[in-house]
């Protein structure tokens, strides 16, 4: 539902100049380069230093969980035989592996029939 | 060791770093010069000049000059850093990795470089990576604000949601008195936060912390659809259906709004009873806004039978009497039904110009002038109609689109219309003229001149596109018009051109063309980059957050699965037949010639492409000579001109399987839904030897679609294959591969297999079409019989033009004689271009 246009704008006139961008653009790369420099150095007045200490202390989260799937071993032969046929990189071929027991057989199957 | 300079030379190194960051790279490299003209040997001037020189352009100099530079300072974090920065400029991003963590080890307090890297790791998504440098980056700046976030923002990436939002709290908890209403980066991070906890399916605490920002929070928008939702999800009814009117009247054309205070008030539109209800409220809704699209159009999509056709009839009319052009789209996603489809075809086609007057129309009754728009908006419709392809007529939609433009035979809409019916007849010739006909009756409407360069493109008329496209292209960017298409990364001109060549067998344009789309992924990969400092700077995190999730899923574009499968398509072809690659044989067939001929041949038509590339090249000089081109691009950096614009070299490539892997790995990853690039892959993967790969595209393409066309024939080609193995496959992948072949046809019966899909798919062309060349490659029948089947199959009833085409394609693949086909399927198409020039064997 086309609203009426105000009456200053004529239909199909350009907003803007045919050549508007280059110099905004490279003031606007300026600006961007130059961001590390300046305002970074406002500190929040409102914080509560005490607090923030505190809050410091206690940053240190969990670990991950990954730990128990880095035992299951996994032979050298198995990676090089899944990065040749199913053209892995070493790292992905290695976790397919642990997440099929390292057997290459299960391991190969799995990633041929995962469902799309 | 930081070798030590004299306090002037010192003074001017702080000046050459001053020159480089304001990027007046001259009097930085003389600057550079100058310091070493005393110290030769100063790690840290050289890779200050190094870093200068790649900033010119000269890349291969400041490698070198930065090894240099690492030579003599081995123990400097400058020369480090520098290092690091050319890797990244020249996206090897592991390795800059790698070079600012050896300079952060020199200086681990530089706040620089642990940022550098810190963007870095973000960018390859090392979480891991990331989240500890945010964390040493918090550790040194723990008063702001943005760190806080930041780590957050780490935590979240990586999919741990809790540390996330504990963050985010943490920081929170610290502040004494709350920020100013004025504070943005304080209204975004409580929106993010809330946001955070809708993630994690907390609806009720997500509920209880947007109430305790949703006054003071400064997008009105976010916090009223963040409580309508949670409401929703909590099961409070009236507060929810409070919260969606409330939204509604914010904004009335949202169609989301609607659905949600339909849930809100637990109405059904499967049910008969909540129809009732639904109608009254549409109606109340309605009510005082009079030019509401949403609440009128809504009902339709529910209501069926005897209730719809009253109100389909009141609001085309509506629409047609205005002579709204937009009517047809907003009506044609109803034709999915063809219930209604067919009511509406006959209440359009019922309605006389009296209609109005009968209707009693407020415009009249009112004395308004405005005349009536039914007639000529009735006439528009239906040839839109009757040109859409599930109500498709051609002959009556040419019909009506001549009447419609006798009435306005001026009309920009109707004479695209018209164009349009007649691509779909198959007459590209004359659909590009009318098409360029209607881009004259307004030269200054961009979409018709869009829509006018597409039609020239499907015409295979390449250059006269381009100089559509020109008229509204910066044309002195350097590569003209095609350069400026290049630079503002117009997809859409360049896979239609990309494809116009590959149907004029200009493989080596077409195959630049995809791969210029391929690169533009790749750019907007790299444009993330800036976005990991300035968002969170800014504090725009949500939209930081989606902008995240969407470059992970960037190659899922359409346009990238398309461009992928057409270079895919033809590094195929050229790894059957290597000599594709000295383009356009010009009809020589090199297949049937000895050795000496063929060399011979080939030293012509190579003779040949250097001609035309010298043609091309002098037209490019004389071009240049006639206007001088700016070096730079739009974005004021130094551009080079393309030193391959035929793709000569990109086509000559040795190992065309392996650039195909390039375009299928993001493919299969990202759009694994789309069963042409399981086909695709097949093919790929049947030639390498990766036969588990193979298998892999087989049974994805098998779940999407099992009786597909190009599915079956490759799935005999894979049984073949298999069985005629000269080289066994290692023990595990023969297992792995007998385990999981039960979609694969034995090879013992692959005749029965075939003749039995035939015979299912009788009524199906391109079935058929498929059947048939599977047929020819087990070596079933005669080929000649092959090709009479083929023919037949035009008789199928239903067979469109696209599968007509098609079963052209596989005729030419084989060699054989076109001249029968084409002759009876320009009966059945007679304007149809493809069908024109008759046999071309």
């Amino acid at each position: 539902m086309a609203e009426p246009q105000p009456s200053n704008i004529a239909e199909g006139a350009s907003e803007e100049p045919a050549l508007p961008t280059n110099a905004e653009d490279r003031k606007a790369a300026a600006a961007l380069s130059s961001l590390d420099a300046n305002a970074e150095e406002e500190t929040g007045k409102d914080v509560d230093t005490e607090a923030l200490g505190a809050a410091m202390k206690n940053l240190d989260v969990k670990e991950g969980k990954k730990a128990e799937l880095a035992k299951v071993k996994v032979e050298a032969v198995d990676v090089t035989l899944l990065v040749e046929q199913l053209e892995l990189t070493k790292f992905k071929a290695t976790e397919l592996l642990r997440q099929n027991d390292g057997d290459a057989v299960k391991a190969m199957s799995a990633y041929v029939t995962a469902a799309v | 060791m930081p070798q030590p300079l004299n306090s002037k030379d010192a003074a001017s190194f702080r000046q050459l770093v001053k020159l480089y960051e304001a990027k007046q790279h001259k009097k930085a490299v003389k600057t550079a010069e100058q310091i070493l003209k005393k110290n030769p040997n100063h790690g840290d001037t050289l890779a200050m000049k190094a870093l200068t020189l790649n900033a010119q352009g000269h890349t291969t100099e400041a490698f070198a000059l930065a090894k240099t530079a690492l030579q003599a300072d081995m123990k400097s974090h400058i020369c480090w850093h520098v290092y690091g920065l050319l890797y990244r400029s020249t996206k090897q991003l592991d390795e800059a990795i790698k070079a600012y963590k050896f300079a952060l080890k020199l200086e681990p307090d530089s706040a620089q470089i642990q940022r550098d890297l810190a963007f870095l790791q973000i960018q390859m998504r090392d979480y891991a990576g990331y989240i500890e440098s945010r964390k040493a980056m918090l550790q040194a700046r723990p008063a702001l604000r943005q760190n806080w976030t930041a780590l957050a923002v780490a935590y979240h990436l990586s999919g741990d949601l809790e540390s996330a939002e504990k963050h985010l709290k943490t920081y929170e908890d610290t502040l004494k008195t709350p920020p100013p209403r004025t504070d943005i980066e304080h209204s975004e991070a409580g929106l993010y936060r809330n946001s955070l906890l809708n993630e994690m399916g907390e609806a009720e605490k997500g509920l209880e912390h947007l109430e305790t920002i949703y006054d003071a929070n400064l997008d009105r928008t976010a916090v009223m659809e963040a409580r309508a939702w949670y409401q929703l999800q909590l099961g409070q009814s009236e507060d929810a259906e409070k919260s969606y009117r409330d939204l509604v009247v914010r904004n009335n054309e949202y169609r989301p709004y609607y659905e949600g205070l339909e849930k809100a008030m637990g109405l059904d539109r499967s049910k008969s009873d909540d129809v009732a209800k639904l109608t009254e409220l549409y109606k109340e809704l309605l009510e005082g806004n009079d030019r509401l699209d949403a609440a009128r159009r809504i009902p339709l999509d529910f209501l069926t039978g005897e209730q719809f056709k009253p109100a389909a009839d009141q609001y085309l009319r509506k629409m047609l009497i205005k002579g709204v052009p937009s009517t047809f789209a907003n009506i044609k996603a109803l034709y999915s039904d063809p219930a209604r489809l067919k009511t509406i075809q006959e209440l359009v086609e019922a309605y006389t110009p009296e209609t109005t007057a009968m209707n009693g129309d407020a415009n009249q009754t009112n004395g308004d002038s405005k005349p009536s728009r039914l007639e000529e908006s009735r006439l528009f419709f239906l040839a839109q109609h009757y040109n859409y392809p599930r109500s498709q007529n051609l002959e009556k939609a040419l019909d009506y689109i001549t009447k419609a433009l006798e009435i306005t035979p001026k009309s920009v809409d109707y004479n695209m219309t018209r164009a349009r019916i007649l691509k779909h007849k198959g007459d590209l010739a004359k659909a590009s003229e009318i098409m360029n006909h209607a881009r004259e009756l307004d030269e200054k409407d961009r979409y018709i001149n869009t829509k006018c360069a597409k039609y020239q493109l499907r015409n295979d008329e390449n250059e006269k596109a381009i100089q559509t496209m020109s008229k509204f292209t910066r044309n002195e960017t350097v590569g003209g018009p095609l350069g400026d298409l290049h630079d503002m990364q117009c997809m859409w001109f360049l896979t239609e051109d990309g494809e116009a060549n590959f149907r004029q067998d200009k493989l080596s344009v077409a195959l630049k063309r995809f791969k210029s789309i391929y690169d533009i992924f790749d750019v907007w990969q790299e444009d993330q980059f800036d976005f990991h400092h300035f968002s969170i700077r800014k504090g725009q995190i949500r939209a930081y957050v989606d902008m995240m999730h969407w470059e992970d899923r960037l190659r899922e574009h359409p346009f990238y699965a398309r461009a992928a499968i057409n270079a895919i398509k033809i590094y195929v072809m050229l790894y059957d037949d290597p000599n594709l690659a000295h383009g356009n044989t010009n009809g020589v067939n090199l297949e049937g010639l000895n050795a000496a001929d063929k060399k011979k041949a080939l030293k012509k038509i190579k003779k040949e492409q250097e001609r035309v590339a010298k043609e091309d090249a002098d037209k490019r000089d004389a071009e240049k000579k006639a206007s001088p081109p700016k070096k730079t691009g739009g974005d004021g950096e130094p551009k080079k001109e393309d030193p391959d614009p035929l793709g000569l070299t990109l086509i000559e490539t040795k190992t065309p399987l392996d650039e195909a892997v390039k375009f299928l790995q993001p493919l299969l990853e990202f759009s694994p839904k789309t069963i042409a690039a399981q086909n695709w892959g097949f093919e790929v993967y049947v030639r390498r030897g990766k036969y588990l790969l193979a298998l892999k595209c087989l049974i994805a393409a098998h779940s999407i679609d099992s009786q597909q066309a190009k599915l079956h024939e490759q799935l005999l080609r894979f049984s073949q294959t298999i069985h005629s193995l000269t080289e066994p496959l290692p023990p595990k992948v023969k297992q792995v591969l007998d385990a999981n072949s039960n979609i694969i046809p034995e090879f013992s019966s692959l005749t029965n297999f075939n003749d039995a899909y035939l015979s299912k798919h009788k009524d199906c062309a391109r079935r058929t079409q498929s059947g048939l060349s599977a047929r020819r490659a087990i070596g079933q029948s005669p080929q000649s019989d092959i090709e009479k089947n083929l023919v037949k199959a035009l008789d199928i009833e239903g067979i469109t033009l696209k599968e007509a085409l098609e079963g052209l394609e596989l005729l030419k693949a084989w060699k054989s004689d076109t001249k029968a086909y084409v002759e009876k399927a320009k009966k059945v198409w007679p304007e149809a271009s493809a069908f024109g020039e008759g046999s071309d064997s």
